[in-house]
């Protein structure tokens, strides 16, 4: 990389200029060329509407958890310790993939032993490129937002979608 | 802008949507989820005779089978989400985007006069908006922190 300051000419990934000891790193950024790329860049998780998170105790079953999930009419619920710290999360994938037709009579069974546990996860001053990355990239559907461990909200592959579309429609 | 216009020009079959599983009305539910769990898809078209009369996804499985007590050798039709909203691969990107928000659904199948070509989920679609701008998602850390909490190395 060719040092902007003095010309030098540095091994490509230095992060200051070997001649004039200029920082690097800057340049190594992407720069933002429209309202969306500006916005995901720079716009913070909480700018997204705060969906209040539904969580379910550690000791609950997985009948607890479908009956949760019917009256909130969401797909995923976070399991919290007595702490309130998110351990797991359980979705309508996991009851398909480890639950039904697997095992008998699952109604009473611990949710522990089914949800998926130690969730990708962003904190709410995360920037939304890195929600996207986690979703993109990991498959998921579903992104909790903690503070301090904390589940404060969740993002759903849906919100961000509904999110870039009308991102897209104002520019 | 780019994504903007794209939305509007590009078609359906840009995304090369999935290829659809296919049971038939009369095959029982377990039939149906264990298609789902070997394919790691979460839905899947009822057909008679190559037309699609409905769509059986994991939220059907837990609302329509589970919490109403039914058992998993029950017919598909009587539980899944008949005449579900479809599009055609030729429509465009916005309008399948439309017809999923207003009906909040995650997955819409692609016909071809009710013959089922395809599914296109939501996940489908993010990525594709992903696609559009690949070195602000791609190009990131894996933390969101750069500065290390302590000197790496001995």
């Amino acid at each position: 990389m060719i040092c902007p300051s003095c010309g030098h000419k540095n091994l490509p990934g230095d992060d200051v200029c070997r001649h004039c000891k200029q920082p690097l790193t800057a340049f190594d950024l992407p720069q933002p060329e429209n309202p969306v790329e500006q916005s995901l860049m720079f716009d913070q998780v909480k700018t997204l509407k705060q969906n209040a998170p539904v969580t379910i105790g550690q000791a609950a079953t997985i009948g607890d958890a479908m009956e949760m999930m019917q009256s909130t009419n969401v797909g995923a619920i976070l399991v919290v310790d007595d702490a309130g710290r998110l351990v797991g999360i359980f979705s309508e994938r996991d009851l398909l993939k480890r639950v039904v037709g697997n095992v008998a009579d699952f109604q009473k069974l611990p949710i522990t032993q089914f949800m998926t546990p130690r969730p990708e996860c962003v904190a709410t001053t995360d920037t939304l490129n890195f929600v996207l990355q986690k979703m993109d990239a990991g498959g998921y559907r579903h992104v909790p937002v903690l503070e301090n461990g904390k589940p404060v909200s969740i993002i759903s592959a849906r919100d961000m979608l509904r999110f870039l579309t009308r991102l897209c429609r104002e520019a | 802008m780019d994504l903007t216009r794209n939305l509007i020009n590009e078609t359906v079959s840009r995304l090369y949507p999935t290829q659809p599983l296919l049971v038939q009305r009369t095959s029982p539910v377990a039939d149906a989820v264990k298609l789902m769990r070997e394919k790691k898809v979460g839905c899947v078209l009822v057909c008679e005779q190559r037309r699609v009369v409905g769509i059986f996804t994991e939220r059907d499985l837990l609302r329509r089978v589970l919490l109403e007590g039914k058992q998993l050798d029950t017919p598909i039709a009587e539980c899944m989400t008949p005449d579900p909203v479809t599009v055609h691969p030729k429509d465009s990107i916005s309008s399948a985007i439309k017809r999923m928000q207003k009906g909040g659904y995650r997955h819409l199948p692609v016909v071809i006069d009710d013959k089922p070509v395809g599914i296109l989920s939501v996940k489908r679609i993010v990525h594709y908006l992903v696609e559009h701008f690949p070195t602000m998602v791609y190009n990131l850390p894996p933390h969101p922190q750069p500065i290390q909490p302590r000197r790496e190395g001995a």
